[in-house]
């Protein structure tokens, strides 16, 4: 395997006495989509912000191309591509002038006819004399991602590049992304949502509390926690008395919807349709699934992914 | 050079075209030499160099630091910490902005007394006059710097720079004579910042002349100056938050 594009290790930072991230360790491939999931306050803007130079952490490094961040941040800074969470760029300045002054302090001086045609790639170009505060939500994430890769960077480092899209625009950005990454370029991204990751992602690191709990591709990260069958139901019953069923290993409410985990799942329901007929229930909706990212996060953390904080 | 114009014709654009901005920066100093001119009508020799004066003290400590503050508010000085611009150019390129508004403030002004009120300048005197209009902006706007080195909210930075500004702008012989003050008080107002700004620009402008103490008074306004810019970059933040 080549040397790492991106090398974080041992990071500690805080804020304050609050500590965001806790002996965090993480490699990213060049030319690889890698995703950081986790729930609000698991510390992936943190994370980023020590690999931008933004947050000095108070142990640890982190390695850019080999260049170490706290030493020469000017050089790893003229790497990436960035959009922060909060898009922040000068609202005042139109679609043109924030793409063109964006990329001349990476000093790199686009023409006119560079800077439509990467506004092409966003559906950007009828707004190119529009002020930024004028766009909607979601053209203001296009209009960052432009920026975000106005100075033609080799890595793009995106925190929560979708949220608070509708799902069309999400689905945009999705393309974009993948766009970006077939033409080689290295792309760290946050999420909390766990089809976004398992969709874009060749790699993720699940992050909770300010650790990562476990990094790996989404696929293997499932298989290696041999996670049986989901089963979902419609149907009141005692918890108890459905754990005690055959093959299955555990059970909740999600709602009104009971999840059943099993290894043997058409056992199961046919013993939990003996159970209900016991006790006169009756079940609607039943659905087997695949378990998935959200059930992996549940097992390592022993909370949900959604409703954590 | 070529990043630093680029940077500095963007922040330009972005304070132009923010109307609340154009009308206090260039209609409401106009306007204040309307309303002086109504109320004192025989005195605005004197008082052309004092609004000159307490209107480059309002833009150092309101209008300017709030400028840097917004762009810490929004996040937009976040978003430029993290390219390869260093802070010494994006600090430059602030100053120059505000200094051109400043000095076009300045203008401004002097263009209202001479064509409203006769008020006798020459090109020599103008040409004394600038220097001194500039030493006093680039204080009062170090000066706004530690202010909104010391606050959180823009709101909190205007609260305490209009205070200040008030202060200073009815004892510093800007629109009031120094005799009307009681004794103690003047004593002390001469090693207050805006009263040395006020004789040099004051004596230039009118008596195309430097004002007797000269030195000392652009030696005191060199230690504001100074030790202001010295506190202000120690405060300064690029995050929002504390
Ligand atoms: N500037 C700050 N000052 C104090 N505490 C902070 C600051 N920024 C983040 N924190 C705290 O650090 C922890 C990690 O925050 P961080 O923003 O890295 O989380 P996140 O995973 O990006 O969350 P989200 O999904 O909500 O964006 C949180 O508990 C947060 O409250
Ligand atoms: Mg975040």
């Amino acid at each position: 395997m080549s040397k790492p594009i991106i090398d974080a290790r041992n990071l500690i930072a805080a804020y304050g006495s609050m500590q965001a991230l806790k002996d965090v360790s993480l490699t990213v491939e060049k030319g690889e989509i890698f995703g950081l999931l986790g729930p609000n306050g698991a510390g992936k803007t943190t994370l980023l912000a020590c690999v931008e130079g933004l947050h000095k952490p108070s142990q640890g490094s982190v390695h850019i191309g080999g260049i170490n961040v706290q030493v020469d941040s000017t050089a790893t800074k003229r790497q990436l591509g960035i959009q922060l969470q909060r898009t922040a760029l000068m609202d005042d300045l139109t679609v043109a002038e924030l793409v063109e002054v964006y990329a001349a302090l990476y000093e790199v001086y686009l023409t006119s006819g560079q800077i439509n045609k990467l506004l092409a790639r966003f559906d950007l170009v009828e707004k190119r004399n529009t002020l930024a505060r004028r766009l909607s939500g979601g053209q203001q994430q296009r209009l960052a991602l432009a920026v975000a890769i106005a100075n033609d960077p080799q890595i793009v480092l995106l925190d929560e590049p979708t949220s608070a899209l509708d799902p069309h625009a999400r689905r945009a950005v999705w393309d974009i992304v993948r766009q970006l990454h077939n033409e080689g370029r290295t792309i760290v991204l946050t999420t909390h949502a766990m089809e976004e990751a398992e969709a874009l992602c060749g790699r993720i690191a699940i992050i909770d509390r300010g650790q990562i709990v476990a990094s790996d591709t989404p696929s293997a990260l499932i298989a290696n926690l041999q996670l049986s069958s989901m089963l979902k139901a419609t149907v009141e019953l005692p918890l108890e008395q459905v754990r005690s069923l055959p093959s299955v290993n555990n059970a909740r409410y999600t709602g009104q919807h009971l999840e059943m985990e099993t290894a043997k799942p058409e056992v199961t329901l046919t013993a939990l349709h003996e159970l209900a007929a016991r006790s006169g229930s009756s079940i609607r909706d039943v659905m087997l699934r695949q378990p998935n990212l959200e059930d992996v996060f549940l097992k390592l953390t022993g909370h949900a992914l959604s409703e954590s904080n | 050079m070529k990043r630093f114009l680029i940077l500095t014709k963007a922040m330009t654009l972005m304070h132009l075209r923010n109307g609340y901005v154009l009308f206090w920066n260039f209609v409401f100093p106009v306007l204040l030499m309307l309303i002086y001119g109504v109320v004192m009508s025989q005195y605005m020799d004197y008082m052309t160099p004092g609004v000159i004066v307490l209107n480059a003290l309002s833009f150092g400590l309101v209008s300017s630091s709030t400028m840097m503050l917004e762009m810490r508010e929004k996040s937009v000085l976040r978003r430029l910490q993290a390219t390869p611009l260093p802070a010494g150019q994006l600090i430059g390129s602030y100053l120059v902005v505000n200094v051109i508004i400043g000095v076009l403030q300045s203008t401004l002004i002097i263009l209202a007394g001479v064509l409203l009120y006769d008020v006798p300048v020459t090109a020599t005197s103008l040409l004394l006059a600038y220097p001194m209009i500039l030493a006093g902006l680039l204080a009062f706007m170090a000066l706004g710097g530690i202010i909104s080195g010391m606050v959180t909210k823009s709101g909190t930075a205007t609260a305490i720079g209009m205070t200040i500004y008030f202060l200073l702008m009815f004892i510093s012989d800007l629109v009031f004579p120094l005799d009307m003050l009681p004794n103690w008080l003047r004593n002390i107002v001469p090693y207050l910042p805006a009263y040395p700004v006020v004789q040099l620009v004051r004596s230039s402008l009118l008596e195309t002349a430097l004002d007797p103490k000269w030195l000392m008074h652009l030696l005191l306004l060199g230690i504001y100056g100074i030790s202001a810019t010295f506190i202000a970059a120690k405060l300064f933040r690029w995050e929002p938050k504390a």
